[in-house]
């Protein structure tokens, strides 16, 4: 549910990128971070495993600054892609807004992206809501790779609800942005529950369940206060500026068919020669998660120093407790170490990983932000010190060892003056 | 669907009367507790009011990672057989924070260091759930009545299309 908090004068929505796994979620949102001017995003969080899976969520705020008086923001999420994940992907639907579906438009992975939009009608349902009912924006990713399906087959196939659907090769960012905007003009406009009581009629129309009207597209890049008409739309790139893009600028750009591996180009690569340094994206990257355990936290914030140097393994504490009366927990008594849910350790950098050819371009014309940079840092905690021996327990062994020393030594003078008078 | 999810569902308006009750509360608990920072933290993830200190550069992405990680405990909770696990407590070596459920709507989010501790936070804690529960309680109520009403008749008529257009000018 949007957020309206008028005490703070804040609007929040939140919105989800949902698909199958590997359909480019995380590099749409890795784009938006990317170009989104500074004042205006927030720290770029990845919950992920070291193959640079998403494992619970990605996550980054997008402030629109002050609209109308409230200031605007959009809470940006990927949920994991991987079937397995599905406990947590679940979890991140919770209060959602509007999903983006980033489909793969590999023929191999039809069957994946089924069973995906599938899954999404299920955990919806699981919160008590209907897929129909929440703003939806398919985007069909991985336009440029050999043997794409034609969008009238993903149509078909995936679309069956009319929802506004956009072209995209997100790994070079186009495609990005207008399905972003139609997505966001959609949640915006569903605000207003009664339809027309205050919505003016020059308000964005991306209505999510608009009705197929045409197959063919319609120009649906927003213009500020003209946006997607209520019907049907696939909007193919060209007609999203793909190749003028004049929200995209594509300096230096390779051609679609050379601007993306085949498969795993929807991820970024890690080449340190071709790619950023992580000061350049204006950010530490802070991983939580030690190599081998397959977890890890990353935040992107600007302007902070990396520590690539903090110690590998620095558990942090987490546990459930129930509720208990102050004096029955006084002091941190409840942690045993076998809780520590996450270690931290610097990661490898990214020029030791290698890069993907042709997925090089981004559309200001550098690369693409690498998924991990090469600094780390490390979460600090007291596991050890939270278990040692419990408030009071030395002194009271010291005063007890006192008592015996002073008791002995009376005693001692007591049998060596009895000895003195017998003597 | 039930009168009790119908309510859950329904979409929750923070007017600045219900806000000022609760920072009151916030106000009220840090001065006993010693802590550094309380935050209320709706089901989604958002940040609803902040008082004390602040944590980090972001507390936006400290709302959503305090509400997705009890999201997975309370699935956890779920898988156990448990109803719920509505205390979740992480320790750090300066910094600890203790995650609190306030109903079905919201999350009390407590930071604190070693100006305080545990002990104190929870005592202190449990009494303001248990207010804070019921003043979410009234304003669920009061809005639930409100149902057919406009969530958003306060905001201004053009506020989507300007916030579009906002978009627009962002990218």
């Amino acid at each position: 549910m949007v957020q309206i908090n008028f005490a703070q004068k804040q609007v929040n929505a939140k919105i989800v990128y949902y698909g199958p796994g590997m359909s480019g979620k995380t590099t749409n949102l890795e784009v938006i971070h990317q170009r989104a001017p500074e004042p205006n995003r927030g720290d770029l969080t990845s919950i992920s495993t070291d193959g640079d899976r998403t494992l619970f969520f990605d996550f980054m705020p997008l402030d629109l600054g002050t609209v109308a008086g409230m200031r605007t923001c959009f809470q940006v999420y990927t949920v994991p892609g991987q079937v397995y994940y599905n406990s947590t992907r679940k979890l991140v639907l919770q209060g959602v807004d509007g999903v983006i579906f980033v489909a793969d438009s590999s023929p191999d992975m039809m069957e994946e992206n089924l069973e995906s939009l599938r899954n999404l009608q299920e955990n919806l349902s699981e919160y008590g809501r209907s897929s129909e009912e929440i703003p939806l924006v398919i985007q069909y990713n991985k336009r440029d790779i050999p043997g794409a399906l034609p969008i009238e087959v993903l149509e078909e196939k995936l679309n069956q609800r009319g929802a506004p659907a956009f072209e995209a090769i997100a790994n070079t960012g186009q495609g990005v942005f207008p399905t972003l905007k139609a997505l966001a003009a959609a949640v915006l406009d569903s605000l207003h529950k009664s339809s027309g009581s205050s919505v003016p009629a020059s308000a964005p129309a991306a209505q999510p369940v608009a009705a197929p009207q045409a197959a063919t597209a319609q120009p649906s890049a927003p213009a500020p206060a003209a946006a997607p008409a209520p019907q049907r739309q696939t909007i193919s790139m060209s007609q999203t500026g793909f190749h003028k893009a004049p929200s995209l600028p594509l300096q230096g750009a390779a051609a679609p068919s050379e601007a993306q591996a085949p498969d795993k180009g929807a991820r970024p690569p890690q080449n340190a020669a071709t790619t950023p340094g992580p000061q350049a994206l204006g950010g530490l990257q802070l991983k939580g998660g030690s190599e081998g355990d397959g977890g890890g936290l990353r935040m992107a914030q600007p302007a902070t120093p990396p520590a690539p140097e903090q110690p590998p393994t620095q558990p942090s504490l987490s546990m459930a407790v129930p509720p208990q009366p102050p004096a029955a927990a006084p002091a941190p008594t409840q942690a045993p170490p076998a809780t520590a849910t996450a270690t931290a350790k610097p990661q490898t950098p990214p020029a030791n990983r290698p890069a993907t050819p042709g997925s090089m371009m981004r559309p200001d014309g550098g690369s693409p932000p690498p998924r991990r940079a090469p600094a780390s840092k490390s979460f600090p905690s007291k596991v050890q010190e939270a278990h040692a021996t419990p408030k009071g327990g030395k002194p009271k062994s010291a005063a007890l060892t006192v008592l015996i020393v002073v008791a002995s030594i009376g005693l001692g003078a007591a049998l060596g003056s009895f000895v003195l008078q017998i003597l | 669907m039930t009168h009790d999810e119908k309510l859950r569902q329904a979409q929750l308006v923070f007017y600045a009367e219900d806000v000022s009750e609760i920072e009151q509360e916030l106000d009220g608990f840090l001065e006993l507790s010693g802590a550094r920072c309380a935050m209320l933290i709706d089901r989604g993830g958002h940040l609803v009011t902040r008082r004390g200190e602040s944590v980090g550069e972001s507390p936006e992405s400290v709302a959503a990672l305090a509400a997705g990680s009890f999201a997975a405990t309370r699935e956890m909770a779920r898988l156990m057989g448990e109803d719920d696990f509505n205390t979740l407590f992480h320790q750090g070596t300066r910094e600890s924070i203790q995650l609190s459920q306030i109903g079905d709507r919201a999350l009390f989010a407590i930071v604190f260091d070693d100006r305080s501790n545990l002990g104190l936070v929870r005592f202190y804690a449990e009494e303001s759930q248990g207010r804070l529960r019921e003043l979410f309680q009234e304003m669920t109520r009061r809005q639930a009545e409100r149902v057919d009403e406009d969530p958003a008749r306060g905001l201004a008529a053009d506020f989507s299309s300007s916030a579009a257009a906002a978009l627009d000018e962002l990218f």
